[in-house]
């Protein structure tokens, strides 16, 4: 069997690839702009409440579900959704990781801030691979104006979709994930699993200091800005970009110093206290193979039926 | 020649000792001598100061207490034992260390958290450990904000969130280093009134002697490592040459504020002109309806109106996180807001922005932030690269700058091994060598000892440019400026004349400007250094030979004379009454004195010449 090709004239392509980047750019701004509108209104909005505290609001069962119960379904439906082959059972995982989502009444807002995250890197997926992947026998191509470079193959844009498909599904899965509880009782949970102590409190520590690392180096960059510096292809622009992130690692490694004789002179042995003790009861279990079952079903369908 | 004597005011009731330190030694891991030969004993109860320049080994002696740092000689004993092993551990539940930046302490999750972290290694069970905790923030005044994450809280929050972690110990001792350093008047006065409510032993670290001088009993002086001097605090302060010799005489704030609106820098050639009606300068910088919001939407500047004339030296003051700070961003183009802004007449648009930076410079709050070149030439020569100047005229500028901030030589020094004075002087050089029409200041005292604000202050005074100066610190702002504007919530609420802003006592509670506490401790002071020439009848106990009949002999002993004292103080007025504070040290000659007869008991060990 060979490819099925379709000829159409070339001022289709604008029309074809133009048109979902403006769509998907229209609906970025759209979000962006209803985003700030509701801010405006409120004249002080709290937006500094910490993400992961909000499971102190949280009543669903993600919230209650025994984080060790809770890491290990997740993670094992996130790998079983990676793995499937057919944008119908993708499209199914996003409904299931949608509907998680709206049991545990994630701000849609906030949902779509992590989604747009990701819009970018699967926007390139979807304009790139229709034209990049290589024909096989069976697929339907279109070729623009008779320019046998330019064939976009509607295999490719169906893989792209399912790629895209298969990331939403996860990446919305990250928030019930991280969000129903504390990062620190999340980490308890993976140090509870096999993971090291001291990664988990490497990775506590890193999110802490992260925001300040961050906020030190954009106090140095407009220390250099208001001084007239402006990134150019020249090597004094290279020279003083590799003295900035000198200067950031000296203060970052001194204030990791600090940071250490800090936690010591309040005690620190090597060891942080647990943040709450961990209870497996039979309803954590019955949540985690009820959700592993519905991994099982997707699989089923995905391999078998489809 | 008389000997010198001291009369010592009582110290606290003694007992048993809590820190027993004794020829104590350190050296930093480059071979330099931090601390040599230094001991000292501390009492339960005792609240001292530790004083003296930067670099003095104040820090490093309170790590050593702490037992962060392990000695190179000598010995610290806590209650009676080393400092080490059971007892460091049982030290380190016991003694709270403060530091001095809040976000090395902050280190969990959340600032309940945070507070717990030191009750659970207590060995509380998680719900008292929350309890404690949750005490120990409702007396800092952040309950409300429990569950937040550190990096959302304001520098004085994270300040009192830090304190509220040791707090939450119940702990015997507290270490604090420069725990009001960068914090507006309203939030030390919190701190102070929370350091007065703690029961425990207290061994504070601090440039500013006013905020120290009620707080604490005792000062000890460090200089080059070694204990200088062990005062009470009222010996110190009084003592303006004991002060001068290690860089901690904070007199010159003790100066009467000029009265006259127009009266400024002893160099006349500086003085500027009073702002009025009728003279008007040449517009600078104009900001209307000017607003800010952060990306996350919050509204940092609302409605800003603002004019700066040519040659106009203004300050703007207000609590921390009034937005001073995010409108000095938005004048140096750091950040766009909404609204008019036009510089020497001109909208300052998108692309003029970009270039503003050739007429504003700016010294950031923390100089660190500014430099990151590997010597102090390259950091001096990095903005006239990008401003273009040629090889020679680059060299003479930066000798010209180094000259200005009194850093001739400093050419090849590396900038991170300056001292905190140094790096501060630095980074104004920085910026005085672009030579900008409007300089701006943010906080400049910050973390500078006495000497180095007063090098600093004296260096600002001989400037000609357009200043803006944001401070806390109203006696810089009463010397520098001429004119305040004060911020609260993203406005400028009032624009005032000097004279007319340091009578408005409203703002005081409107700003946390309050400065009662500091207006009172300096009047204290200025009494104990109090000076001038009298004589009185006193009694001295002290030791000189004399004669009892044929008999000579030098022995301690008291008795009554009179003769010339020297005071130096500030009389409140001529025709005014003042008291003369009590003086513990001088030396005086008695001039026959040996040969006068006088009686007393003599024992038996007496000696004799």
């Amino acid at each position: 069997m060979t490819e099925i090709i379709h000829h159409i004239p070339l001022w289709y392509l604008p029309l074809l690839v133009i048109l979902p980047i403006t769509a998907l750019w229209a609906g970025v701004a759209g979000l962006r702009r209803t985003a700030r509108r509701k801010t405006a209104a409120d004249r002080d909005p709290d937006w500094s409440v910490p993400p992961l505290a909000d499971e102190k609001q949280g009543g669903s069962f993600l919230h209650k579900w025994d984080v060790r119960c809770k890491i290990v379904t997740i993670l094992i439906f996130s790998f079983v959704v990676a793995s499937l082959d057919h944008l119908a059972a993708a499209l199914a995982a996003v409904v299931i990781s949608l509907s998680v989502a709206v049991m545990i009444r994630v701000p849609a807002a906030r949902l779509m801030l992590r989604l747009l995250a990701l819009a970018g890197f699967l926007g390139m997926l979807l304009v790139v691979m229709p034209f990049t992947v290589p024909p096989h026998s069976g697929d339907t191509l279109v070729v623009f104006g008779g320019v046998e470079w330019l064939t976009l193959n509607f295999r490719g844009l169906l893989l792209a979709a399912t790629i895209a498909a298969r990331a939403v599904a996860i990446a919305m899965l990250m928030e019930p994930l991280l969000s129903t509880a504390p990062l620190p009782v999340t980490l308890h949970g993976l140090c509870r699993l096999g993971v090291p102590e001291m990664a988990a409190q490497m990775v506590l520590l890193s999110n802490r200091y992260v925001h300040v690392f961050s906020h030190e180096a954009r106090r140095m960059s407009a220390g250099m800005q208001v001084r007239g510096f402006r990134k150019r292809t020249d090597t004094a622009t290279l020279r003083t970009v590799a003295n900035f992130l000198g200067m950031l690692f000296v203060r970052s490694f001194e204030r990791t110093e600090r940071v250490f004789d800090a936690m010591r002179a309040r005690g620190y042995q090597g060891r942080f206290p647990e943040p709450v003790k961990l209870r497996l009861c039979a309803s954590d279990l019955f949540i985690c193979l009820a959700w592993l079952t519905v991994a099982a079903a997707l699989v089923v369908w995905d391999r078998i039926i489809l | 020649m008389h000997e010198t004597h001291e009369i010592r005011e009582p110290r606290p009731a003694s007992g048993p000792l809590l820190f027993k330190v004794c020829g104590l030694s350190y050296q930093y891991p480059d071979g330099t001598a931090a601390l040599s030969g230094v001991s000292a004993e501390i009492r339960p109860g005792e609240r001292v100061a530790l004083a003296g320049q930067n670099g003095s080994g104040k820090t490093t002696l309170i790590k050593l207490l702490s037992g962060l740092l392990a000695p190179a000689g000598g010995q610290v004993r806590y209650r009676d034992k080393p400092l080490a092993g059971e007892n460091l551990d049982r030290g380190r539940l016991e003694i709270g260390v403060l530091f001095q930046d809040p976000d090395d302490q902050l280190f969990m999750h959340t600032i309940i958290e945070d507070a717990a972290f030191g009750p659970r290694q207590q060995g509380l069970p998680q719900q008292e450990a929350q309890l404690a905790a949750g005490r120990a923030l409702d007396r800092v005044g952040l309950l409300h904000l429990a569950y937040k994450a550190p990096h959302n809280l304001s520098f004085g929050q994270k300040k009192r969130a830090a304190l509220a972690g040791l707090l939450a110990m119940e702990p015997q001792v507290l270490l604090l280093d420069e725990p009001t350093a960068n914090l507006d008047p309203g939030q030390e006065q919190v701190f102070l009134d929370l350091l007065k409510d703690f029961s425990g032993t207290l061994i504070c670290i601090s440039h500013d002697l006013i905020f120290l001088y009620e707080l604490c009993q005792r000062a000890i002086v460090l200089n080059h490592g070694m204990v200088q001097h062990d005062y009470t605090m009222r010996e110190l302060v009084s003592q303006r040459r004991t002060l001068r010799e290690h860089g901690l005489d904070f007199s010159f704030r003790l100066v009467v504020a000029p009265e006259s609106p127009d009266a400024g820098p002893d160099d006349a050639s500086c003085r500027l002109r009073p702002v009025s009606a009728k003279d008007p300068g040449r517009a600078l910088v104009q900001l209307q309806n000017y607003c800010y919001r952060y990306p996350d939407g919050t509204p940092a500047l609302q409605g800003i109106d603002l004019l700066i004339r040519k040659g106009e030296r203004i300050s703007i003051v207000g609590e921390n996180g009034a937005g001073k700070s995010t409108l000095l961003s938005c004048l140096t183009g750091l950040c766009q807001g909404r609204g008019e802004y036009l510089y020497d007449g001109k909208t300052v648009t998108g692309r003029t922005r970009k270039r503003i930076w050739r007429k504003i410079g700016m010294v950031f709050q923390d100089c660190a932030d500014q430099l990151f070149c590997s010597t102090v030439r390259e950091e001096l020569s990095f903005g006239l690269r990008q401003l273009g100047c040629t090889r020679a005229e680059t060299a003479a500028r930066v000798s010209e700058a180094l000259s200005m901030v009194h850093m001739e030589g400093y050419e090849d020094r590396v900038p991170l091994h300056l001292s905190g004075g140094e790096r501060r002087r630095l980074a104004l050089a920085c910026v005085l060598v672009m030579e900008p029409e409007l300089l701006i200041l943010d906080e400049p005292t910050a973390g500078l000892d006495p000497r180095g604000e007063q090098l600093l202050l004296d260096i600002l005074q001989k400037l000609h440019t357009t200043l803006l100066l944001v401070s806390h610190d109203i006696f810089f702002i009463q010397q520098l400026t001429r004119r305040t504007l004060v911020m609260h919530q993203g406005r400028i609420m009032e624009d005032l004349p000097m004279q007319a802003f340091m009578e408005d006592q409203r703002l005081g509670d409107l700003n946390g400007l309050s400065c009662m506490y500091r207006l009172r401790c300096t009047r204290d002071i200025r009494a104990l250094q109090h000076e001038h020439e009298h004589t009185h009848e006193h009694q001295h106990l002290h030791t000189h030979p004399h004669r009892h009949g044929d008999m000579v002999h030098e022995h301690l002993h008291e008795h009554t004379h009179t003769h010339a004292h020297r005071f130096v103080h500030t009389h409140p007025g001529r025709d005014q009454s003042h008291d003369h504070a009590p003086r513990r040290y001088h030396e005086h000659d008695h001039a026959g004195h040996e040969a006068q007869p006088h009686e007393h008991m003599h024992k038996q060990t007496d000696k004799t010449a």
